[in-house]
């Protein structure tokens, strides 16, 4: 018996693996990309190109474009910046902390909120880069032996620790992207190979590293997959609060409170999730994912959503009881102003956008509606940027000295940059939709209940 | 490879010849729990040298194929714990050692300002340790496995399910072995052999060339430093972005061809002087007035300034004296010109006595005391130029101009100390009390 | 990650018997005695009550949050669907449910303060009211009055009694009904609830701990101590259920898997405790604004630095390197080694927030005496001097915990007819 012997053909349990298989990998092998899909490349691709020609007339010229002054010196670089690292956090929750605790629901949406988690970082890392002024000595941050004499960078400073953390972030995130995705190329390898496209195989083979599904090689991968959940977790919760700790650690009312750490994480889920939704509504309808991203999937993060905005609100309440409570003359200057002063209206759009409009998701209509959702996620993602422009730039704007009292507006160049990183980020967003499994297969097979058939410890089923 | 639609099976078997040595047997399973099933069984047969392969991890298959727990977890954590120490190490030596910088008082050494970075280390090595340990302990990255030779594998990543026994077992034998499979359920079995050219049983050559291909060129930045730490060169570094590093002037210790010494320096020069350095102005720069050779210090002030403009003693000049005064004279001789600045108070402190000239002590009706209320303003200002007993001369620290301010200054100071009530200007009389 | 489910087994013994009632005369002789124990010797020592006092808002800050955190991983297991906790939620009920009696033994220093007692709180004392001496306390002194402490602490009472009471309530109807709409309804109103909660325990922390010393502030003081009250709270939990299982109860159902989440949360919440209380170091220390740093002035130096280390290594360091192991949750001894020093750790921690606002300072203006309150004076004059009182009182108060705990552990342990329950039972780490 040296040649194939085929007993039987495999039975009908098998099917909703292929079915899987094939609702993934079909966003990848269409023929040709949706018409719409191309629009929003080129769209995105323009934005891109505006953010580029912006970067490049501040890196010429200086950072005199941007409207940031003597006294409002951090305005829409670092707003952007903390909004952007923030959006980055829910990819990074999915497919952590939900991992950790269980929520099967993460499967369908874990790759594609880690790729956003990596397009967004990248989208944030820009912004405190550019506004070194030269960003060309972006090497200064890191501990380099240099040839002006022992100087070394200054880890008392909370910009060196951003440094660290958002490296670390970046990097660890793109393991964990990576990793989780070996199977799924290797699934994009194979069945490549037997589609005759050599030329993909071969592409997808390299980055697949010769899987080939082996349970001793299961056993290693899920342990290494569990720690680096394990990991992401509290890295998840040190990079946002060590973006807190560059506002709270002054001295500056409105920036130095204990609450920002544990506050700034809340809301870093909270306009990540509501990203995660604004981009994959959409496209979960362009690509027929809905076997894949489910309603129920919808429903949760939608109540996440609700929840972390309250946490939000939570905090923006303990902030003002104990500005009043600690009876410092300046920081209840600096609260009352925040709502009164010259930029109420940033204050009052983030307060309507980031605790009224989650409330709509009480409601279970408004769950099922995704137009509803989507605009609603489009309110809190521009909430959230108010509540960074609020703290950031209403504080600096009122300081203690009357004196250095302005005011901030942003020039054509800020905004150039924001929507250019936009414009990246949908771009990256929407290559990899086209190129990589934008779901993890191998995880949702493991989900799925089929994953148990078959067994013949039927007994402890009921 | 086949290039029909592989939801459709069978595969045509592939003949003996031609292949290269048995590598063992794959059997296929039709679903996860038959597969567990069966590598039970496989392992209760007494095989080692198996493996099972599924597009999942497949639950309960580590205790059925008696996986033992990886070691892996440990040695993260010693590279999580190695990441910590090592970023605190980083911190000591960067900030406490090598570069001690005073940062708004805070300890050079300051853990609470260590933790993030330290934090953030131990997560990075421990991430890192996690990700390459994984693949080093799975003996990946391995493109060239021989079950990828067959056709029917290539589902293992879609809905397959499958056992492969090695024929190095010492159990193995083709005929029982794959008799074992099929009892235990296997819906296809066929032997797998590694590839004939024994070049492909191995890490081909076209990786191994582009491995040693790309860690050559990696080390060129290192070796480019290298060379350029133990080399001299006069040329300038290379600057991608030049900033301000060049600007359009010369130094010093910079060549220029135009003088013949090749020095873009050209140094004093005999018989010449700078623009504005020639202090010929006896009043202004002395403080002498009369004709040569009998010359006196002056009691007023100088017309003219070297540039040209003329001197005014007023508002300005006496604003500027008292700036000038209060940084440079009161120290010793107080605010008030009564020698009783800083200094000779800390004397006082220690014990000792050290007494600073009384600026604006009024002469005695005999005329004796007040030395520096009697002094002519040339006196004054030579006093400030050149020093005094035991006071030093401060024409290095105090410009000639500046110095008249303040000879101007002191002379307001003795006015205002020795005021008597009709000094005061009539409409206000009436408010003093 | 399967979604296996178990039925209960058969020779399961699920019914409390009594069990509940001899923990409550367990507890009930433990209050007692340590009661008279600790009234004598807080009599004894002679300072109008003041350390008596000072032990019974430590003690009674533990047992509150305690039922606190219970009560909110019984909100977060109905907001988010949750599986494991199922078998022993009747449990973590039973620990809310002793809200009521903890709020009752609260008046202790409740009643106190209403009456005019002013060496616990310096805002309850004459001299606070003293503008020259404390200029930035007059505009609260209204918020922090006796009659509006005690205001709002019957208020968290009721609150805290009334969402406990209801989650249990419900829960025991579905063992009547089995009707699954139970959950439904629960899983919509732990929404609400969850943040009415969060807003109440940082008040409760607020006005409790943190107005100690009244001057001093931190937003993030609520969260911090809710986070260290869960770590004892899962302790105290995983203690429970060890019991019963001792006494023959939840014998098959409960099993190390579940063991093992209880260890996760104790782990989870020493890494976010630390994570909290450094937040909130780190950011006074890094500000070095003196109203602020006045706090920690107190515990960084002078004897109450070797209690701030004990803290670091014994609270966090040393739990945390040790929890994170698979085993040292999996393994009875083990766990309930963590378990028990931890609770002690929990109390050590709330000992160094609350014990060095002890001593006040006190000047004279003439013949006059001026009380100036906490955190002032020279670092030689606070001292750690922990005493016999400080654990009596602490004793006392957790046999009022049991007691309130053991009046509830009646009937069934295990939700039966809870739809998740199978899940539960069937529970398996990852």
């Amino acid at each position: 018996m040296s040649e194939t012997a085929v007993v039987h053909e495999p039975g009908k349990a098998r099917e909703t693996f292929r079915a899987i298989t094939r609702d993934v990998s079909w966003v990848a092998e269409a023929p040709k990309p949706h018409k719409l899909w191309l629009l929003a490349l080129a769209v995105s691709t323009g934005m891109f190109g505006i953010g580029l020609y912006s970067i490049y007339v501040l890196v010429t010229t200086g950072i005199g474009v941007w409207g940031n002054s003597n006294n409002v010196a951090w305005a829409w670089d670092i707003t952007n910046f903390v909004w952007w690292i923030g959006i980055g956090h829910a990819g990074t929750l999915i497919s952590a902390v939900l991992y950790l605790t269980r929520q099967q629901w993460r499967v369908s949406i874990n790759r594609a909120a880690e790729a956003m988690t990596i397009f967004a970082v990248m989208c944030a890392g820009l912004f405190p880069l550019l506004h070194t002024g030269r960003p060309w000595f972006a090497w200064w941050m890191l501990p380099l032996p240099n040839d002006m004499g022992s100087m070394w960078p200054q880890f008392r400073s909370p910009l060196m620790w951003d440094v660290f953390a958002v490296s670390t972030y970046l990097t660890v995130s793109l393991l964990f992207w990576f990793m989780g995705m070996v199977p799924d190329l290797a699934t994009f390898r194979d069945r490549c190979a037997l589609q005759g496209k050599k030329v993909r195989s071969a592409i997808y083979g390299v980055l697949s590293l010769g899987w080939r599904g082996s349970a001793k090689h299961w056993h290693r991968y899920e342990r290494a997959y569990l720690i680096l959940a394990g990991l992401s977790t509290p890295l998840v919760f040190s990079v946002h609060s060590v973006v807190s700790f560059d506002f709270a650690t002054s001295q500056l009312p409105g920036w130095h409170t204990t609450i920002f750490p544990p506050y700034f994480v809340a809301g870093a889920i909270f306009s990540g999730f509501a990203m995660v939704l604004t981009l994959l509504l959409p496209l979960r309808f362009l690509f027929n994912l809905q076997h894949i991203i489910k309603q129920e999937h919808i429903h949760a993060m939608c109540k996440i959503m609700l929840a972390t905005g309250m946490m939000v609100g939570l905090a923006y309440g303990t902030e003002f009881f104990i500005a009043w409570y600690s009876g410092n003359p300046f920081e209840m200057f600096a609260f009352r102003s925040r709502a009164f002063g010259p930029f109420w209206w940033a204050y009052f759009a983030m307060v309507s956008c980031n605790v009224l409009a989650p409330q709509f998701f009480w409601s279970k209509w408004v769950r099922n509606n995704n137009v509803m959702i989507w605009i609603l996620c489009i309110f809190i993602n521009v909430g959230m940027w108010f509540e960074r422009f609020v703290i950031i730039a209403t504080s600096l704007a009122r300081s203690f000295l009357p004196s250095a009292w302005s005011y901030y507006t942003p020039t054509r160049y800020d905004v150039g940059l924001f929507v250019g990183t936009i414009g990246m980020f949908i771009m990256f967003f929407l290559l990899f939709f086209r190129f990589l499994p934008v779901a993890a297969m191998s995880e949702i097979k493991g989900a799925s209940p089929e994953a148990h058939a078959g067994g013949p410890s039927k007994g402890g089923h009921h | 490879m086949a290039t029909k639609d592989h939801d459709a099976a069978p595969v045509t078997p592939e003949p003996v010849n031609g292949e290269g040595e048995l590598y063992g047997v794959l059997a296929e399973y039709d679903t996860p729990g038959e597969l567990v099933e069966a590598s039970r069984r496989v392992r209760d047969a007494g095989y080692t040298e198996f493996d099972c392969y599924s597009p999942f991890p497949v639950h309960g298959i580590d205790s059925a194929m008696g996986i033992k727990r990886t070691i892996l977890p440990l040695v993260i954590f010693g590279g999580g714990f190695a990441g910590a120490l090592g970023g605190l190490a980083l911190q000591w030596y960067c900030n406490a050692h090598a570069w001690t910088w005073n940062i708004s008082g805070k300890p050079t050494w300051s853990i609470p300002a260590n933790i993030p970075v330290a934090y953030e280390c131990a997560i990075l090595l421990a991430a890192l340790t996690a990700f390459f340990g994984m693949w080093a302990f799975n003996k990946l990255p391995q493109v060239w496995h021989p079950l990828f030779r067959k056709d029917r594998f290539a589902r293992v990543t879609d809905d397959g399910f499958f056992i492969g026994i090695e024929a190095r077992d010492r159990h193995f034998d083709l005929d029982k072995t794959q008799k074992l499979l099929q009892d235990a359920g296997a819906i296809a079995i066929e032997p797998a052999y590694y590839d004939p050219d024994p070049a492909k049983k191995v890490m081909p050559r076209w990786i191994t060339a582009f491995i040693v291909a790309s860690t050559a060129f990696a080390l060129i930045p290192f070796a480019i430093a290298a060379k350029a730490r133990n080399s001299h060169s006069p040329d300038p570094h290379i600057h991608i972005f030049a900033d301000m590093d060049y600007q359009p002037k010369f130094r010093s210790d910079q060549k220029l061809d135009i003088f013949k010494d090749g020095r873009a320096n050209l140094g004093e020069q005999p018989g010449t002087v700078a623009r504005g350095h020639l202090p010929e102005d006896d009043l202004f720069f002395r403080g002498l007035d009369g004709e040569a050779g009998a010359q006196k210090w002056t009691t007023g002030f100088p017309k003219l300034y070297p540039d040209g403009r003329p001197f005014a003693v007023d508002g300005a000049l006496l604003e500027r004296g008292r700036g000038r005064y209060e940084i440079y004279c009161t120290p010793c001789h107080g605010y008030d010109g009564r020698g009783n600045g800083m200094v000779p108070e800390r004397v006082k402190l220690g014990g000792g006595l050290w007494q600073a000239r009384n600026l604006v002590e009024a002469p005695d009706a005999k005329g004796a005391g007040g030395v520096a209320v009697q002094m002519p303003n040339g006196q004054l200002f030579n006093t400030i130029s050149n020093g005094y007993n035991t006071m030093m001369g401060y024409a290095a620290q105090i410009p000639h101009a500046d110095r008249w301010a303040i000879v101007a200054y002191v002379r307001a100071l003795q006015r205002a100390q020795n005021a008597s009530q009709a000094d005061v200007p009539p409409d206000l009389q009436g408010s003093i009390r | 990650m399967s979604a296996l489910t178990k039925s209960l087994h058969p020779d399961e013994k699920y019914k409390a018997g009594k069990l509940g009632s001899n923990m409550v005369k367990a507890g009930l002789g433990i209050a007692v005695v340590f009661g008279i124990v600790s009234v004598v010797l807080g009599a004894l020592q002679g300072d109008h009550w003041k350390r008596f006092m000072y032990a019974y808002v430590i003690g009674w800050s533990f047992i509150v949050s305690i039922a606190i955190g219970m009560l909110w991983i019984i909100l977060l297991h109905h907001l988010c669907r949750g599986r494991w906790l199922t078998v022993v939620r009747r449990v973590a009920e039973a620990m809310t449910q002793a809200f009521p009696l903890i709020f009752i033994a609260g008046l202790g220093f409740v009643i106190p303060i209403v009456a005019g007692y002013s060496d616990l709180y310096y805002w309850a004392h004459p001299d606070a009211k003293n503008a020259a001496l404390n200029p930035h306390l007059q505009h609260k002194l209204g918020w922090l009055s006796p009659a509006a402490f005690a205001l709002r602490y019957v208020l968290y009472g009721v609150i805290f009694t009334g969402m406990a009471a209801y989650f249990a309530k419900k829960s025991r109807q579905q063992d009547e009904t089995g009707d699954p709409k139970i959950s439904d309804r629960l899983r919509v109103v732990s929404g609400p609830a969850m943040i009415v909660f969060s807003f109440t325990t940082c008040a409760l922390a607020f006005d409790v701990l943190m107005s100690l010393a009244p001057k001093w502030y931190s937003t993030i003081y609520g969260v911090s101590f809710w986070a260290s009250g869960n770590i004892a709270a899962f302790a105290i939990l995983a203690l429970i259920v060890m019991w019963l299982r001792r006494n023959g109860r939840l014998v098959h159902s409960v099993n190390e898997e579940h063991f093992h989440d209880i260890g996760k949360w104790m782990f989870s919440f020493t890494f976010f405790w630390a994570y909290t209380a450094f937040s909130q170091f780190m950011l006074q220390w890094y500000g070095n604004m003196p109203e602020e740093t006045v706090w920690y002035k107190y515990r960084m130096f002078g004897e109450w630095q070797w209690v701030s280390i004990a803290i670091l290594v014994g609270y966090w360091a040393f739990p945390f390197v040790f929890l994170m192991s698979r085993w040292t949750k999996r393994i009875e001894p083990s766990l309930v080694f963590f378990a028990v020093w931890q609770i002690g750790f929990t109390w050590l921690n709330l000992y160094w927030n609350v014990m060095p606002q002890y001593d006040w300072e006190v000047t004279y203006a003439g013949t006059q005496k001026l009380v100036q309150g906490p955190l002032m004076g020279s670092l030689a004059h606070h001292h750690v001097g922990l005493s016999a009182v400080d654990l009596t009182v602490w004793i006392a108060l957790l046999g009022i915990l049991l007691v309130g705990i053991g009046r509830n552990l009646t009937g069934n342990l295990i939700p039966i007819k809870d739809p998740t329950l199978g899940m539960s039972l069937a529970h398996e780490q990852l």
